[in-house]
């Protein structure tokens, strides 16, 4: 927000950034710029490229926002605007945006046990940094799923629609990219413990 | 029931399943199962803590520049009574005698910040040439501070992206040699620096109204370098983390290189 004076509410700011007002453009992108650059960080991983998009994504907003009728909130519109202008780019470069795999694969069935019995478990509470680096390592289609459902909180039956995919290879792909992250995560503890 | 029939309800489990959904048998396996119970609360573990990655990073300013000018382009923003705060309305004119120190700090900012990712992880060198404590803000004493910052970090090469940075006012207060500190790690005050003291002051006495924003921007920008380096204190050698506190730099010198524009 800007000076305190001039606060307005968020419907306030919509109505007024119909009518052209700079103010209220700059108001409705202070109100949401962490969740959409957080969410283009998150599936592309490349600061850079996720300020493109996050700059795209508020721009196609503010092109429609006449359009706004309030039927549903604000801050979903944006959200689900901006996840479709980081797929279109995901598609553009021919990255894949789900894996086609259906169904969990046997080797991924049984728990994982590398990591001896006595680190097997990921006590307290992960390091923000490391998990962003292991989930920046994931292939982008786990990736683009578990951003969208752990991170974004989009249920599975949306990301099925969203990205065009089953729901069952939602919940698959979901999986397969926590126990990554899971391997990911205990490599780094690992490794941050032989260097001290 | 086995680890295996175990692992294909799991997505459920770490979900949420409503009360009775699994059998009582599973229940049990999952408790007398070591393995079983830690994949289990490590998913878990991680599901949670992804929740606190949305809206945890913050864009650099120059996202709103670049979208205010694109909207008064497509003639979407149509008022000229409104004042951006973050978007330069005017070129850049004359720097006045209160302001000048500006642009060679916002150099060094950047400066500082190549040099914190080109910065090899070496075992640490004592300084030969000790900086001079700094002991009222003047802008005399800000500038030889950020001169020999720069001079130190200008002799690496810099990966960083162009950022619209004052480049002749730096150079025409480079150090002599005799100042130039070794290599050390540059440091960043984990308080309100002398120059952010400054650089909120100047805005005070020339765009009040500015103030908060640019106090609550620099606050932001200060809170994520000072989370970065205590990160690095950790693991020096990470360079994802080097090239993120050199974003963060970035987007402090753009700060006061907007607020250049702003003010003058």
């Amino acid at each position: 927000m800007t000076d305190p004076k001039q606060r307005i509410t968020e419907a306030e700011a919509i109505e007024q950034a119909k009518q052209g007002h700079e103010a209220a453009f700059e108001t409705l992108y202070q109100l949401h710029k962490r969740r959409v650059y957080s969410l283009c960080l998150r599936m592309v991983s490349n600061p850079a490229q996720a300020e493109d998009l996050a700059q795209e994504a508020f721009l196609q907003l503010f092109r429609k926002i006449g359009t706004f009728r309030g039927e549903s909130a604000f801050s979903t519109w944006l959200h689900r605007m901006t996840v479709n202008v980081v797929l279109m780019q995901l598609r553009k470069k021919g990255l894949p945006v789900v894996s086609l795999e259906e169904t969990l694969e046997a080797e991924d069935e049984a728990p994982r046990k590398e990591f001896g019995t006595e680190d097997a478990r990921l006590t307290g509470s992960i390091d923000r940094l490391q998990l962003q680096r292991a989930i920046d390592r994931l292939p982008p289609g786990y990736r683009t799923v578990f951003v969208l459902h752990d991170v974004e909180g989009f249920e599975h039956n949306e990301i099925a629609q969203i990205v065009g995919c089953s729901i069952g290879n939602s919940k698959s792909q979901l999986h397969k990219a926590r126990l990554k992250l899971r391997d990911y995560l205990k490599f780094m503890r690992a490794e941050k413990a032989k260097t001290g | 029931m086995t680890c295996s029939e175990v692992e294909r309800v799991l997505p459920e489990l770490v979900d949420g399943a409503p009360d009775g959904a699994f059998p009582a048998d599973f229940e049990l396996h999952v408790k007398s199962c070591p393995a079983c119970s830690d994949l289990l609360s490590d998913l878990k573990l991680i599901a949670d803590q992804a929740r606190d990655l949305a809206a945890s990073e913050e864009p650099a300013p120059r996202v709103w520049v670049r979208i205010a000018a694109q909207l008064r382009e497509e003639g979407i923003i149509r008022d000229a009574e409104s004042r951006p705060v973050l978007v330069p309305v005017s070129p850049r004119r004359r720097w006045t005698s209160t302001a000048w120190w500006l642009a060679p700090v916002a150099a060094c900012l950047l400066a500082a910040g190549a040099y914190v990712v080109s910065h090899k992880p070496v075992p640490q060198v004592a300084s030969r040439v000790s900086t001079p404590a700094v002991t009222t803000p003047t802008p005399e004493n800000s500038v030889m501070k950020a001169a020999a910052d720069s001079t130190k970090a200008a002799a690496v090469a810099s990966a960083t992206r162009p950022i619209p940075a004052a480049q002749s006012p730096s150079r025409k207060f480079a150090a002599p040699a005799d100042v130039v500190a070794s290599a050390a790690k540059p440091t960043v005050e984990p308080q309100p620096s002398a120059e952010d003291q400054q650089f909120l002051s100047v805005v005070s006495t020339r765009a009040p109204s500015m103030r908060a924003t640019y106090e609550d921007q620099l606050q932001k920008v200060n809170a994520n370098i000072r989370e970065v380096q205590a990160y690095l204190v950790r693991y020096p050698g990470d360079a994802d983390a080097r090239q993120q506190l050199l974003d963060a730099y970035q987007q402090k010198a753009l700060l006061y290189q907007i607020a250049l524009d702003r003010i003058q």
